[in-house]
């Protein structure tokens, strides 16, 4: 077997059990306020590792690429745009913005 | 607004089918994204669409095809997995104790489909049935692995600049998760700015392993500056103080 089929499998595994004991269990799982903070806190901060610096390696040869496209999806984030509009014209902004860094590459 | 009156599991269903459907704009873009990251990766397109069905993590799915892009190890990989993908015990621990007209089975059964969108719209629901959890949760989860077998097929036919762009798009809908619950919350934004911060000199460090380290220490941090109220705890305090209370009844 392969290395990525290895890999898949484990991931599958360590995903998936986290999400099946709350279904069995749930009558008997109970967190104080403190750890019910802390895991409510995990996706913010597990975006913003995610996002900071990983959006700078959306483009390995230009790395402000994807400092464009966050700084777009913020704004129409702030704008109260709607997530799936968000995401079509922040890869649109990106073809337009890739297509201005050929023309001018050309000149 | 006219009201719907809801009856059959069907109608339940379909309720919940329709409250999902907006998630498919965001998921099909970043399904094909994750597909662009996976095959940059190594993969092929079976492991690619059946990372994707039997994962079925949106950010950790594209943080472990990057890192083994990477060239990290096996077991840094599954490590970081579990502790980004660990945030799903408590939302289906939040799921569950919401739930209603269900059993362990149908329980076991919608456990995979629980992601960061179906459940921020389920809990914040009034409708509790399962039946429209499994139709609010099913939409994600179709779109997702839609997104990624459509990537396969199209990767190849699109011109570089297209696929390119589409790797912003997992970033852009990270960014347009996070936006919000900054501008409501000042705690939380100097959370993240700590978090951020933090992960940039990390890397420098523990590379790989930054990551998980920086999302720990940063959500250990929050829990002390981050004002409760601004957190949504109060749907998850009120629905663990009704199963409290639900308890004591039976005690």
């Amino acid at each position: 077997m392969n290395n990525i089929l290895i890999l898949i499998i484990l991931c599958a595994i360590v995903t998936f059990i986290p999400r099946l004991i709350p279904a069995i269990f749930v009558n008997k799982l109970d967190f104080g306020p403190k750890s019910t903070k802390f895991l409510n806190l995990l996706p913010y901060t597990a975006l913003t590792a995610l996002i900071c610096p990983g959006v700078l390696t959306v483009d390995t040869q230009i790395w402000y690429v994807g400092l464009v496209g966050a700084i777009v999806a913020g704004t129409l984030s702030w704008k109260k745009v709607p997530l799936g509009a968000i995401v079509i014209i922040t890869v649109i902004a990106l073809i337009i913005f890739y297509t201005i860094i050929d023309i001018l590459h050309i000149i | 607004m006219e009201r719907f009156y809801i009856k059959t599991k069907m109608d339940k269903f379909l309720y919940g089918v329709k409250k999902g459907f907006p998630i498919v704009f965001g998921y099909i873009p970043m399904g094909i994204g994750y597909s662009a990251i996976a095959i940059k990766a190594g993969l092929n397109p079976f492991e690619t669409v059946g990372m994707s069905i039997f994962v079925y993590a949106g950010a950790g799915q594209i943080m472990a095809v990057s890192m083994l892009a990477q060239g990290a190890t096996i077991i840094n990989i599954v490590l970081t997995s579990f502790v980004i993908n660990f945030r799903y015990f408590i939302m289906n621990t939040v799921v569950f104790n919401k739930v209603t007209e269900s059993n362990t089975k149908l329980n076991i059964l919608s456990s995979h489909f629980v992601v960061d969108e179906c459940f921020a719209l389920f809990s914040l629901m009034e409708e509790s049935s399962i039946w429209t959890y499994l139709g609010v949760s099913v939409i994600p989860y179709l779109s997702w692995v839609l997104g990624a077998a459509i990537g396969v097929f199209v990767l190849n036919l699109l011109p570089v600049i297209v696929t390119n762009s589409f790797n912003i798009s997992l970033y852009a809908l990270f960014v347009a998760i996070l936006i919000p619950n900054l501008k409501k919350s000042k705690t939380i934004t100097i959370t993240v700015i700590i978090t951020g911060i933090l992960n940039f000199i990390l890397q420098y460090f523990l590379s790989n392993w930054s990551l998980i380290v920086a999302t720990i220490i940063g959500a250990i941090i929050g829990t002390y500056i981050v004002d409760d109220k601004d957190l949504n705890l109060e749907v998850e305090k009120e629905l663990l103080n009704k199963k409290k209370r639900g308890e004591d009844i039976y005690e």
